[in-house]
């Protein structure tokens, strides 16, 4: 299985793994950072107020109507209706089959400038890669911006509505400060898998770490060992990313029981 | 249209739930003057805290009108001066009604200074110095000047109270709602939370109180509204009440009570 000669020639091409750590931290980074874009837009979408027929629950007198198409339809926010379409196919297919309608059909007639990052990742595999996760990641990041936004206890709101304050100043001043904390947390843990699942982009060509292996392999024959190398790259990669994370939710925390 | 006689004209109000198979509110009419406090006892689920959420519109009701310093505030567009219809600013009418919660919904991420004077500031666009003088005033009233810099966590409850008490004083209402003030307290603080609301009472503040303190109805009270299945069974002074109740379920009610 594993043989001192497998490693040596194994190390021969370490400049590939040296290479495909770059591209996957770039990749993971790019992702968050779009995806987290996506995920704001997503998440002030689904909790958007905008019901284009409201006035139709309105009665000739002024009073709201209790049921009814009417009433169903005055509800309606076609917003809301959208970003929720979009985060449920997301989260319910697979990564592998949106990456592959990303890389192979929605960039099919695209013409990607085909110059190389940092002298060795190709542009036109890397830019398709990095749009599929962050689509994807973002669906997920959504939810968790979402969640925290509504992990806000009710009274909150109440509180500060029955001060005068607006729907506006309620959430700038009373529901975010408090959510991000919430928030923020399971942002880094997501960065955490994305880092793990950003593999998959070896499958349309993207130079990261799996492509190494897969390339080794080819050339040396040998499989078990540049696994063994991967995995390795992949835990010091990840492990101490997530205590650092663990860490600054403790201190943050801490602040809650003051 | 503005009838000045009664500071608050709630009239025919109903809340149904469940396209109208719940009946929360089931036709409440009651004036409340300038100087009233009133208290509204019942046993649960009675509707009296939907009868009192309702008035300042933190519940939407389905039926009815309440008029509030001459508007119909359950409409959502009103006549104004020049007789065009213009949408109803309910923030600037709950600016009006401040709001006691049962359990205080105070915000935990501010410090008691700035519950205080964010409303203010935000709202009132007052001057910081200006609030924080005010907010001072108000603290030395309730005892808890020194608190001024702490966290509402470092607080006991009946602390949090006497506070929201006096942020809710901060915007200088017209009328103070309070719903179960001292239901989420320990018995021990109970008093101190009374103690407030009664000197609040004896300046002449307008109050609606929905509480079980029998002890506080009877004394501060000058008005007792008795609620149950939605409906206002029985209302009058805490004399005839208390004294000579007429209705069966208030007499069942009070025989549990007292």
């Amino acid at each position: 299985m594993f043989t001192a000669a497998g490693f040596e020639k194994t190390f021969a091409y370490i400049e590939l793994f040296k290479q495909g750590l770059v591209c996957t931290i770039s990749l993971s980074v790019l992702t968050v950072l779009f995806g987290f874009i996506l995920a704001l837009i997503l998440a002030v979408m689904r909790l958007s107020d905008v019901c284009p027929f409201r006035y139709l629950a309105l009665t000739r007198d002024g009073h709201l109507r209790e049921q009814g198409f009417l009433a169903t339809l005055s509800r309606f926010n076609p917003i809301r209706f959208i970003a929720t379409v979009y985060v449920e196919v997301f989260r319910a297919t697979p990564m592998l089959v949106q990456l592959f309608i990303i890389y192979y059909v929605v960039f099919d007639g695209v013409d990607l400038p085909s110059f190389k990052l940092f002298g060795f990742i190709r542009f036109d595999r890397f830019l398709p890669g990095v749009v599929a996760l962050a689509l994807n990641s973002g669906a997920y990041l959504s939810e968790i911006i979402r969640a925290g936004i509504q992990s806000i206890d009710g009274g909150q709101t109440e509180a500060a509505r029955s001060l005068g304050l607006s729907q506006m100043q309620n959430m700038r001043f009373i529901i975010l400060p408090q959510a991000i904390k919430n928030i923020l947390p399971p942002i880094a843990n997501e960065f955490v898998t994305i880092i793990k699942e950003s593999s998959i982009c070896y499958t349309i060509g993207v130079q990261e770490i799996m492509y190494a292996v897969t390339s080794i392999k080819g050339a040396t024959y040998r499989i078990a060992e540049p696994l063994v190398i991967a995995t390795l790259v992949y835990f010091c990669l990840t492990f101490p990313t997530s205590k650092i994370i663990a860490y600054f939710e403790r201190r943050m925390s801490r602040g809650d029981k003051r | 249209m503005a009838t000045r006689d009664s500071l608050i004209q709630v009239k025919d109000l109903k809340k149904h739930y469940n396209r109208g198979a719940i009946k929360a509110l089931d036709g409440v009419t009651v004036n409340i003057d300038q100087g009233d406090v009133m208290v509204v006892i019942g046993p649960s689920g009675s509707g009296k805290s939907t009868f009192l959420r309702s008035l300042n519109l933190l519940e939407q009701p389905t039926g009815g009108s309440i008029i509030f310093d001459g508007v119909d505030i359950t409409k959502k567009k009103i006549r104004n001066e020049a007789g065009k219809m213009v949408k109803l600013d309910i923030d600037q009418h709950r600016q009006k009604m401040g709001m006691v919660f049962q359990h205080f919904n105070l915000f935990p991420h501010l410090t008691i200074m700035d519950n205080m004077t964010l409303a203010p500031i935000q709202v009132k666009h007052m001057g910081k110095e200006e609030a924080e003088k005010k907010a001072l005033a108000l603290l030395r009233r309730v005892g808890l000047e020194d608190r001024a810099g702490a966290y509402p966590i470092q607080l006991s409850g009946g602390q949090k109270q006497r506070i929201a008490i006096v942020r809710a004083l901060m915007m200088e209402p017209e009328v103070m709602l309070f719903d179960e003030p001292t239901s989420a307290l320990d018995p021990e603080m109970v008093g101190e939370v009374l103690e407030v609301m009664k000197e609040l009472a004896q300046e002449g503040m307008t109050m609606v109180v929905v509480t079980h303190e029998m002890g506080f109805a009877r004394e501060v009270g000058n008005r007792v509204l008795f609620m149950a299945d939605g409906k206002l069974l029985e209302q009058g002074s805490p004399e005839e009440i208390f004294g000579n109740p007429q209705h069966p379920r208030l007499q069942d009610f009070l025989s549990k009570v007292l």
